[in-house]
């Protein structure tokens, strides 16, 4: 009997009970342009196509809430396998399948659970993929944990956009968590505000200064860090720190425990170790099912038309009851990936190139890892490939206003971004 | 391994360390980092009833069966549906059709956690309420999606009849929107998790602190220790000399605040001795006072407290001797907290000041516990101790008494008229059925529903300008239980059931109204809706 029905992939009188009570008729902010019936039930489930990037903790929420909505096409792609500290979330592995692909096994648990579905999974990277693959899909929903992998998504989307072509433009949604906290939001790539737009609002990482990690330490975490930044390749010389290996774990825990007891600090545990050089985020399943379904209802809404979709942005605060706020988060003109204006930045005229990458660094709303920098005539300096780090070296010491003039632009772009940033700079004396 | 590593590891054998976590503690790790041990064992003690294994059901039990709660039961008497089958994850499409919808739905839950015990019930709710009601106490909470009016009235007086009887989750949802109450009649919460810091009683520095910070030798100190003095002890230090200067005041207006700040700025040695700019940034701290927070002050008049017995839960014991506590010591503040904030300072300066805090905090905990009038544990006592400027003590109606009540429901339409409507249009909803023939099929009007909500407010009241909006979406689909709406719900309401259970955190205190066209969820606070 199971496997008749499995291999039976038409819809059952009932199925769609509970969904076509929303798609046969309007409600009443519905947009006049719904055509409630069957037009929107046959593009639901036979003509749309729906790209799901993240098959972790919010992952595997959306794929069964896209599933059971009606969406029947569903690609999925994850890069990582499956770890035993994911499986008090991600509902849809098991402990036998600990080590295997999370987008494989995801996708297979699927389709046997919900009929009918298809679910292609791509056990790799998003930038595997080319523009051509992209461009397949209607909508695009990221439930990462990764602001890398969010940027490089945002950016290739946005960069996707060919105004002469309306198909081009896909709807992005974005999911994030952290604990009993969470965000949902829905970018139109040009249109509305993007990611990169709202990249200020990130939480600030805590870095320990390293003179406090080597001279100073007074919290457990500072004993945690010199044992895993400075003894670990100090005495385990080239052997790469696995975080994932208990053995690795467990040195740097006792090496970061007998600091700790030699400066009397208290607090270093197995768990603090691992919570820090792992920056370990704090994920439940309750979290991750509102944000998922906050995600995917906005797919729905969007795929359909059955009401207007969240404009555009959703947070949620789950510590003290039930807080969330929706808002419009806007657009920024001078955003490296949607705004099409130079940011203007005003140095000293003492700033050297070097201090200008550590601003570009820091500074909350650029977060550019390793920038290489050029004017439209010359290189400034470049990060890779060696020869040319080697030849533009020597403009680390030199004044950015020995470069370039008053009003001059300046390119960023990083390897790890596909897109690159224009400053304007001017100078304040 | 390198001679070196060798010595290293040599070195660190004598140190009494943990061993690598267990299986357990690797499964759960992500979440024993938000409630801890304490936490996770609540859990694992819990019974959690579920009534009706609807869609909206399964995605609440899914989040609390992954967690690790101990156990579950499904009381439900029907049969799976074809609608059923198409709406819930946690049925096999139509080869669970025809089958035991509880029994469908706990063994698949079941296959979630192996450390969960899931069993299906198969009679109905009615059936239970008259003859085995008794049963119903031996859960922990007892969570209900979309009951009959009429039998989640009976369920609910019941379970509101004794303090003892089990929290009372009520779950309502129609289409795009949905509501949710936790009928109880207190909850008290020890660990908020607040993110307000405990005052580090700079203006009230205690007797080992000041005495410390005002026998420095600021002046003849070494250039590098004098920029690794904690701002904390700079702060006692200025502030204790300004007094002298000031009839034993703090600063007062901008003026003085400023010459204050100025003062600290003047006693570096060096330009950039970053621990004084902390002090700087920190100096609101001398002349903020450290008092008891109003919401904490207002617990110690509390009945309950003023009038504990030894029958008394230990809450009101700890509140009672705390408000002693600071009634009695000469500080009139809290008892003071061991957590330092991290802060420029070198390792020695840091350790000593996290010392004389903790003495300190230890010397008022015993202080503190010479106030109890029963023993506690000392666990309890501890994070008591430590929360008590963000202690929490919940009170709540029974379920429906805020329908019963025009004047509240007129405020909730002042206050927050969103919310109100999402909550009439489902008690409108509620109204209807409980008027219509069991089994005809449900298709209200929006007049009909208007006019039930209508009948809820006092004479001469109306609607919020919003309820159009919301009662539309009911009319539109009365009976959707929508897959969206179903797993946001169950994230939510399983996110409740935890702090619930678990005593962590802070859960709502009145309905929880959720709107998924705009994309929206609100609260119509019990407290808001006092005239």
């Amino acid at each position: 009997m199971a496997t008749e029905t499995q291999s039976q992939p038409a819809d059952w009188p009932g199925r769609y009970f509970h969904i076509d009570q929303v798609l046969n008729t309007p409600g009443p902010r519905t947009d006049e342009s719904f055509l409630a019936g069957d037009g929107v039930k046959d593009f639901l489930r036979n003509k749309s196509k729906i790209l799901v990037i993240g098959a972790g903790g919010l992952g595997c929420e959306i794929l069964a809430n896209l599933a059971l909505t009606g969406f029947k096409d569903i690609h999925v792609i994850d890069m990582d396998t499956i770890d035993i500290s994911n499986l008090n979330r991600q509902f849809l592995f098991r402990p036998k399948d600990v080590g295997k692909s999370k987008a494989i096994v995801a996708a297979e648990f699927i389709m046997k659970r919900v009929p009918g579905v298809k679910v292609t999974p791509y056990f790799g990277k998003i930038q595997d993929k080319d523009d051509a693959y992209y461009m397949q899909f209607n909508l695009v929903i990221c439930g990462l944990d990764s602001v890398e992998a969010r940027r490089w998504m945002n950016a290739t989307l946005v960069n996707l956009v060919d105004p002469e072509e309306p198909e081009s433009l896909k709807p992005l949604i974005d999911g994030g968590t952290e604990g009993f906290k969470g965000q949902a939001r829905v970018i139109l790539p040009t249109i509305t505000s993007c990611y990169e737009c709202s990249l200020d609002m990130l939480n600030k990482q805590t870095a320990f200064p390293i003179c406090t990690i080597a001279n100073t330490p007074r919290l457990p975490e500072h004993c945690i860090e010199w044992a895993s930044v400075l003894e670990w390749p100090r005495v385990r010389g080239d052997l790469k720190l696995d975080t994932d290996d208990p053995e690795h774990i467990g040195w740097l825990y006792k090496i970061a425990l007998a600091r700790a007891n030699e400066f009397k600090i208290e607090g270093v545990t197995w768990s603090l170790t691992q919570g820090v050089v792992k920056n370990i985020i704090p994920a439940i399943a309750s979290t991750n099912a509102v944000i998922a379904a906050a995600c995917c209802n906005e797919a729905f809404k969007i795929a359909t038309s059955s009401a207007a979709y969240l404009n555009n942005y959703f947070m949620l605060i789950g510590t003290d009851g039930v807080y969330s706020y929706t808002f419009e988060h806007e657009k920024r003109d001078d955003c490296p990936v949607c705004g099409g204006e130079a940011l203007e930045m005003t140095l000293k005229p003492t700033t050297t190139v070097e201090e200008l990458i550590d601003i570009l660094v820091e500074k909350q709303d650029i977060q550019i890892k390793k920038p290489s920098l050029s004017t439209p005539t010359k290189q400034i300096y470049f990060q890779a490939p060696p020869q040319l780090e080697e030849a533009t070296r020597p403009n680390l010491e030199k004044k950015v206003s020995d470069l370039v003039p008053p009003g001059g632009e300046v390119t960023v772009t990083a390897t790890t971004l596909p897109f690159s940033l224009s400053l304007r700079i001017s100078y304040s004396e | 391994m390198s001679q070196e590593a060798q010595d290293i590891q040599d070195s660190t054998t004598a140190i009494v360390a943990e061993s690598a976590p267990d299986a357990k503690t690797r499964r759960y790790d992500r979440q024993l980092r938000l409630w801890a041990a304490s936490g996770q064992s609540a859990l694992e003690s819990s019974r959690v009833l579920v009534i009706a294994g609807t869609a909206t059901s399964t995605s609440v039990l899914k989040n609390l069966v992954l967690p690790g709660i101990g156990h579950f039961t499904i009381l439900d008497p029907l049969e799976v549906t074809p609608e059923d089958a198409g709406n819930n994850f946690f049925l096999e499409g139509p080869s669970s059709i025809g089958k035991s919808r509880a029994e469908e739905a706990v063994r698949l839950l079941c296959e979630l956690n192996d450390g969960v015990d899931g069993k299906a019930d198969k009679r109905s709710l009615e059936e239970v309420l008259e003859n085995d009601k008794e049963w119903l106490s031996d859960f922990t909470i007892v969570i209900a999606h979309n009951l009959d009016p009429k039998l989640l009235q009976r369920l609910s007086e019941y379970l509101w009849s004794d303090t003892t009887f089990p929290p009372l989750v009520v779950v309502r949802s129609a289409g795009f929107l949905a509501e949710f109450y936790i009928q109880y009649h207190e909850h008290s919460v020890i660990e908020s998790h607040s993110e307000t810091t405990p005052s580090l009683r700079i203006d009230k520095a205690f007797p080992a602190l000041l005495d410390y910070a005002t026998t420095l030798d600021f002046e003849n100190m070494d250039v590098t220790d004098h920029g690794h003095i904690p701002y904390v002890v700079i702060l006692v230090r200025v502030l204790e000399d300004w007094k002298k200067a000031h009839n034993g005041l703090p600063p007062q207006t901008y003026a003085e605040k400023k010459e204050f700040k100025q003062g600290i700025m003047a006693m570096r040695k060096k330009s950039d001795e970053e621990n004084f700019e902390e002090a700087e940034a920190q100096a609101y701290r001398s002349w903020t006072a450290t008092t008891v927070p109003s919401e904490i002050s207002e617990l110690f008049d509390d009945p309950k407290v003023k009038s504990v017995t030894p029958s008394s839960p230990p809450f009101y014991h700890l509140v009672n001797a705390l408000a002693k506590f600071v009634q009695e010591q000469p500080s009139h503040t809290l008892p003071l907290s061991s957590t330092l904030p991290d802060m420029k300072a070198s390792t020695s300066a840091y350790i000593h000041l996290q010392t004389l805090y903790k003495r300190r905090a230890e010397e008022e905990k015993a202080a503190f516990k010479s106030y109890l009038q029963v023993p506690i544990a000392e666990d309890m006592v501890d994070a008591f101790v430590k929360n008590s400027h963000a202690l929490k003590l919940l009170r709540g109606k029974q379920w429906g008494a805020v329908d019963k009540d025009g004047a509240a429901l007129v405020k909730g339409g002042e206050v927050a008229p969103k919310e109100l409507s999402v909550h009439l249009a489902l008690s409108a909803l509620s109204s209807v059925i409980d008027k219509s023939q069991p089994g005809a099929p449900l298709t209200p009007t929006v007049e009909a529903l208007t006019e039930e909500a209508q009948a809820l407010l006092p004479g001469g009241a109306s609607l919020p300008d919003d309820f159009d909006n919301a009662v539309g979406e009911v009319a539109r689909a009365p009976t959707a239980d929508l897959p969206n709406v179903a797993a946001l719900l169950g994230g939510l309401v399983a996110q409740e059931v935890i702090k619930m259970i678990t005593k962590q955190y802070i859960p709502i205190h009145g309905y929880c109204t959720i709107d998924l066209v705009d994309a929206w969820t609100g609260t119509l606070k019990l407290s808001d809706l006092k005239p």
